[in-house]
Parts: structure tokens; C-alpha cells; sequence
């Protein structure tokens, strides 16, 4: 009986073995599909990248080992490199203070319940939805110098408006405006946020006789600190990868003003074939949004406030 | 799980079946669009129909033409016969035709424009058959001209004698100017205007670019198109996303342009009363126009390489010569047999061929595109007018030696 108990157990035993091994395999089948999707199509490609930024590496003909001369080239002997990093650098320091304003600023309007707020949350969130290709399009009209609509306005007004896309001194502006334009993501998660707010906090202030600027300043913006920044860091990465409206809108011009970090790696790979130099474009870029990022996260403690944090706190206290 | 299986062998099984064809599939690249890559798939149908057992597979790359065929000659896949123009890039990829030309009875070089065949040899090698081409000239609106009772372009005309017309043509009040110029040309194009005063770009060593681009000549070229603009007299067209200077010629609100032959056909369409001048010649040099030749060249992997070649011949024939209208025929027997010397409209376009003797730069320096990357803005600013031509090709040159070296 002993003997045939054992047996038993030990069926019993294999059996609940093949069936964890079972249950635990089936969840991971179900992900495969994205999982080598993500290994062979984005995992693999970024560290051979990463490879290929130390080779010289045309298509047409073999790839000659370099150790870091496209680093070298890079930083010291290319002047397109720094000229359009400072570009990138340029857009990106005015795009993400304006568009999170911008997006902020529709979220409140949004959030006061009047009559017809939906409509107005559909038409700024529909520039989101059309294509950057069909954007740059758009832009293009309402920019042209001679038959654009902006100018037209400006013109009613009577200002002589400047050659948009053809002045290199407004062209980065006009790309900061069109891109500007495509905000409606971000203002439906402020939305969000503001929606989040609990209520109570607002009446408790109305008590207090708080005014609207000091309900914005003291509830408003600290509670919606985390929305923001995440808004800024997604904020940040969207304006060094800007490249679809540069190459569509003004194609680097005029005069190479709009000449985007982003257009100068394509142009780089898939304009002069130097796939290593400009492998090793991407992976610098790849660390100054690294960087940057890490750098507003760290300063985050600073001015994010998190509500359970705060509930912690008060309970320690 | 047996039957998922199966299910899957099966399918496999059928598409591969599938891909099985009967007879053999050439694949032909170009960079056609539109109107011009019908007349491609027009000679493709023609040449299926003489060649039963060959199906040709017209592949269109338009503008991103460049980069689907560096792509496929890496990946080693590439069409077997293509169009091509930038032959010191490609040539390593590219098979020398020159014992099938010598073989063939349909291809002889003496029938072709010395001229073409210059930019389809590498080292002495022939790597590609020229199959069109076209040379740059002045399009004028004769109707602006009468209008405004400015005699038309003389035979050998100046560029003094275009700046005076220009002058004359224009009205600034009605936006109507002189004539259109690119306010951001194509560098290789407007090399042309640079031979055209007797430089270039680059030494024709092809070594450096000082005492050439910044030579005393160029910058006079730059400061006599710019003038055009101050003077109200010629208008920058072009660029993205701004209104084409062929489409302004079709609204008669230039009554010059320089072009190749690409739009002729579309400004007769439009009702335009059009004349063709030849380009006007600076400080009594000859006018020197750039070319734009398509070739047609063999994939050196290609695995058809005798049908490919079949394929090549019939599309230098008279019968493929004659459905090709979007450029001009390269053969001087069917220049003589199309009556092309006795049209007053396409006779200018084989007198600038007969006049170009120059070489492109992209000929002469292998790392001439990066060159470029410096040297288009800053013929873009100089178009603008925003600082002194002088200055700007001073500082194309400093900033370019160290790519000429490489």
C-alpha cells in the first residue's frame, strides 16, 4: 500500500510539475508575438547600431573596423554636427516651454464646464490625429509668403508678415507654431489631471477666501506636478526627434536654419551612405535625451509633489 | 498541435508554389513618376510583346530612388537593369558593357553624342548606355515679349542682353517679373552658369575648390543673379513648398525661365505661346548648359544578364526612342530621322549639347556630395542676398578642403 501510495503521489507530483511548467509557459507564448517582435526588430538593431557606430560602414562594399574615429569626426572636425545640434537645442528650448503652456493652458479652459467644451476638446486634440505628413502639408499653405492664409490675416491687420519658410530667421519659429499645433495629447492628460484634483480642495480654499491665482498656484499646479512632468520629458524627447516636419516643411532650409540633429543623422545614413558616422549621430543623441531626461527627473524631488507621499509623511508626523 | 502544423506546412507549401512563374522576370528600376514612368511600362509592354518567354517588372523608386538601390545592391537584391546617372558611385556595382556593346549589332557608340558618353564611363569603362537626355535652356513667353515690345532672344545673346530685357518685361505693381529664378537651386544645376564665365566649382584636378568657387568669375555670377532681384527685374521661385517657377510661367507672371526640356510639353498644354533660347553667355565666353543624361545600366549580380542585355538594346531602338517623349533622343541617326535640327523648340537643347564640354564636379571628386551638403545653403544665401557673395564662398571653401581630401 505504501509502494502504491508513492506511485501515486509521484503521478500526482509529475502531473502539478508539467502543469506549473504549463501554466507558466502559456502567459509567456501569449506575449511572444510582441517579445520577438521587440528582440529582433528593436533590441537587436539598437545594439548593433551601437556595433556599427565603431566600423566605417558603407552599403555598397565592407565594413573596416574604426574604434572611435566617427566619435572624432563628430566632435572635432565636423562643424555641420555642432551647427545642428545647436539648431535641435534651439527648437527644443523654445517648443517644450510653449507647447506644455499651450497644452495646459486648453486643459483649464477645457476643465470649466460650460456648454460646447466637447466640441472645442475634439478640435484641439483633431491636429493630433492627421499625419505629419498631411501636417506639413497644411503648414505649408497657411505659411506660403505670397498666397498663405497667415499672412493674409496679418495683412487685414496690416502687418506685412515675413517669408515664413523662406526667412531663415522665422523659418525655426514657423516649425516651433506647426509643431506647436499637435498638442492635443498632451493637453487631454493635463485634462486628466485637472480632472483627478479632488474638489474638496478647491471648496476648502473658496472658504479660506483663496482668489483664482493663488487656487492655481497653491492647488492647481501642485497637484498636477506629476502630469507635468511627464509631459516635459515626453516633451523633450518629441523635440530632438523632431525630423518629419523639417524634412517635409522646409527640407533642412532655408539656407540650412531648420537643419534638425534628426535630419542630419538621415541625411547622414541614407544620404551619403555613412552608416557608422551616423550611427554614432544617433547614440549621442540617444545619451543627451538620456541625460536630459535623467537630469528632470532628478530635479523632479525639487517641485513634483506626489499626493501619497504626502499621506505618508502626515501619517510619520 | 499536429494540425497547426500541418495547417502551416500547407501554407508555406502554396506560397511557395505561388512565386513559381513560368519564363523569366527582369527587374527595372527607375526614377520616373507619373507621366514619364508611363512611357517606362509603355516600352516594358513593348518589348514583352517581341519577348514572350521575358517578363519586365517596372519597378518604380521615384525621388527615394537613390536609397532603395544603395539598399538593394547591399542586400544584394537589386533590379537587374536600371536608370542611372551618378556613375562614380555605383560603377564597383554596375557590369561593364563594354564587350556587349562591342558584340552587338543594335548598340554602336558612334552613333551617340560624344558628349553623353563622357558621363557613362568610369576608367575608361562603359557602364551604362545613354538613353535620354536634356541640356538647359531660356524658356521665354513670347506673348509677354510682344506685349511689352522686347524684341525676342537674339541667336547669340548676353547676359547683359537678358539682365536689359528682364528690365523691360517686368512689373512689380502687377507681380509680373522678368524672369524666375531658382532661390534654391540644385548645386549641379547652377555649376552651369559657373562654366558659362569661364570657372567651375572645383580645379579640374578636382583637388580643391580655392581660386575656383570663390574665384572673382563665380562671385560675379552670384552678384549678377542677385541683382536681378534687387532690381526688381527677376523674382526667386521655387523651394519647398513654395509655387514652382513652371507654374508660375504658366500663369505669365514671368516671361523668362530657365529650365530643362521637362516642362516644355506642359506650358504648350497651358496655352503658352513658348520660344526656346539657348542660355545666354557672360563676358563673351561660350554658354556652357549643365546635362541631365539617363542611362540605362546592367546590375552586376544580376542573373539574366543576356535578356537584360536584350532588354537594354530594345530600349535604345528607334521604336522605345520614339515612345520616349519626356526627354531628348541621344542617337544622332534619330535626331536626323525625328527632323529634330529643323524644330525651332529642340534645336537650342542639342546646341548647348554641342557646345558642353565641361565636367561635373560629382565627376571629379568621389566625396563631391558631402561638399555639396555646404555648398547648398550657401548658394541658397547668396540667392537671398544675406551677406556678400564673396564671404559666403570664401567660407564654403575653408570649411569644404578637409572633405576633398579624404
Amino acid at each position: 500500500m505504501d509502494i502504491s501510495l508513492d506511485i501515486k503521489k509521484r503521478k500526482r507530483k509529475k502531473i502539478s510539475i508539467f502543469k506549473i511548467k504549463r501554466d507558466t509557459l502559456v502567459p509567456y507564448l501569449f506575449i511572444m508575438p510582441w517579445i520577438l517582435g521587440f528582440f529582433f526588430f528593436t533590441l537587436g538593431p539598437l545594439l548593433f547600431s551601437l556595433v556599427i557606430s565603431f566600423f566605417d560602414w558603407p552599403i555598397i562594399g565592407n565594413p573596416t573596423f574604426i574604434g572611435l574615429a566617427n566619435y572624432k569626426e563628430m566632435f572635432f572636425e565636423d562643424p555641420q554636427f555642432w551647427k545642428s545640434l545647436g539648431i535641435t537645442a534651439k527648437f527644443a528650448g523654445i517648443f517644450v516651454p510653449l507647447n506644455i503652456s499651450v497644452a495646459l493652458i486648453l486643459a483649464l479652459l477645457l476643465n470649466n464646464n460650460v456648454k460646447g467644451s466637447g466640441i472645442f476638446k475634439t478640435l484641439f486634440y483633431m491636429p493630433s490625429v492627421i499625419s505629419g505628413v498631411a501636417l506639413a502639408m497644411i503648414w505649408g499653405w497657411v505659411y506660403s509668403d505670397e498666397y498663405g492664409i497667415l499672412n493674409y490675416f496679418l495683412s487685414t491687420i496690416g502687418i506685412q508678415g515675413p517669408n515664413w519658410l523662406g526667412d531663415p530667421n522665422w523659418a525655426t519659429f514657423a516649425m516651433v507654431f506647426a509643431s506647436v499645433w499637435g498638442q492635443g495629447t498632451m493637453m487631454l492628460i493635463f485634462l486628466a489631471g485637472l480632472k483627478n484634483i479632488p474638489k474638496e480642495l478647491y471648496e476648502a480654499a473658496d472658504i479660506d477666501g483663496a482668489n483664482v491665482v493663488s487656487k492655481f498656484m497653491y492647488i492647481t499646479l501642485p497637484m498636477l506636478s506629476p502630469t507635468i512632468l511627464f509631459n516635459v520629458i515626453t516633451s523633450i524627447i518629441g523635440a530632438f526627434q523632431q525630423l518629419s516636419l523639417a524634412l517635409l516643411l522646409t527640407g533642412g532650409g532655408p539656407v540650412g536654419s531648420t537643419y534638425f540633429y534628426a535630419m542630419y543623422v538621415y541625411d547622414n545614413a541614407f544620404k551619403y551612405f555613412k552608416m557608422g558616422y551616423s550611427a554614432a549621430n544617433a547614440w549621442f543623441m540617444f545619451l543627451i535625451i538620456l541625460s536630459l531626461t535623467l537630469l528632470v527627473f532628478k530635479s523632479s524631488s525639487m517641485w513634483v509633489f506626489y499626493e501619497s507621499e504626502a499621506t505618508i509623511k502626515k501619517k510619520k508626523g | 498541435m499536429k494540425k497547426i502544423i500541418f495547417v502551416l506546412v500547407a501554407c508555406l507549401a502554396l506560397i511557395s508554389c505561388g512565386q513559381k512563374e513560368q519564363g523569366i522576370t527582369l527587374r527595372f528600376a527607375t526614377w520616373d513618376s507619373g507621366d514619364a514612368l508611363k512611357i517606362q511600362q509603355d516600352i516594358a509592354e513593348e518589348f514583352m510583346k517581341e519577348n514572350p518567354s521575358i517578363k519586365i517588372q517596372v519597378e518604380a523608386y521615384g525621388s527615394g530612388f537613390d536609397q532603395k538601390l544603395v539598399a538593394s545592391f547591399g542586400a544584394k537584391n537589386a533590379p537587374d537593369v536600371m536608370y542611372m546617372w551618378d556613375f562614380p558611385t555605383y560603377s564597383s556595382q554596375l557590369e561593364n558593357l563594354d564587350s556587349y556593346i562591342k558584340e552587338s549589332t543594335e548598340v554602336d557608340l558612334n552613333d551617340y553624342y560624344g558628349g553623353l558618353l563622357n558621363y557613362v564611363k568610369v576608367d575608361n569603362n562603359t557602364y551604362g548606355v545613354p538613353s535620354g537626355f536634356t541640356t538647359h535652356v531660356v524658356f521665354y513667353n513670347k506673348d509677354m515679349f510682344d506685349a511689352a515690345g522686347v524684341k525676342y532672344p537674339s541667336k547669340n545673346w548676353t547676359w547683359d542682353e537678358l539682365t536689359e530685357k528682364a528690365a523691360k518685361l517686368s512689373n512689380p505693381n502687377d507681380r509680373v517679373y522678368g524672369i524666375g529664378l531658382l532661390g534654391k537651386p540644385d548645386p549641379y544645376d547652377f555649376e552651369q552658369f559657373l562654366w558659362s564665365n569661364a570657372t567651375s566649382y572645383i580645379s579640374p584636378d578636382g583637388k580643391t575648390l580655392k581660386g575656383y568657387l570663390n574665384s572673382n568669375e563665380s562671385v560675379e555670377v552670384f552678384r549678377e543673379m542677385r541683382k536681378l532681384v534687387d532690381n526688381k527685374s527677376g523674382i526667386l521661385v521655387g523651394g519647398k513648398q513654395q509655387q514652382s517657377g513652371s507654374d508660375i510661367f504658366k500663369a505669365s507672371k514671368i516671361a523668362m525661365y530657365e529650365n530643362g526640356i521637362w516642362p516644355l510639353n506642359g506650358y504648350k498644354k497651358a496655352g503658352i505661346n513658348v520660344g526656346v533660347a539657348i542660355l545666354p553667355s557672360f563676358n563673351g565666353n561660350s554658354p556652357k548648359s549643365v546635362m541631365s543624361v539617363s542611362a540605362i545600366s546592367m546590375w552586376k549580380g544580376s542573373e539574366n544578364k543576356e535578356e537584360a542585355w536584350k532588354f537594354i538594346e530594345f530600349y535604345n531602338s528607334e521604336k522605345a526612342a520614339k515612345l520616349r517623349v519626356a526627354d531628348l533622343p541621344v542617337r544622332k541617326s534619330l535626331v536626323k530621322s525625328f527632323g529634330i535640327e529643323e524644330n525651332v523648340e529642340l534645336k537650342p537643347f542639342y546646341e548647348m549639347l554641342s557646345l558642353a564640354d565641361s565636367t561635373p564636379s560629382f565627376l571629379l571628386n568621389s566625396n563631391w556630395k558631402e561638399v555639396q551638403r555646404n555648398l547648398s545653403p550657401a548658394i541658397e544665401e547668396a540667392m537671398l542676398g544675406l551677406r556678400d557673395p564673396q564671404i559666403i564662398m570664401d567660407e564654403v571653401v575653408e570649411k569644404s578642403e578637409r572633405l576633398l581630401k579624404e
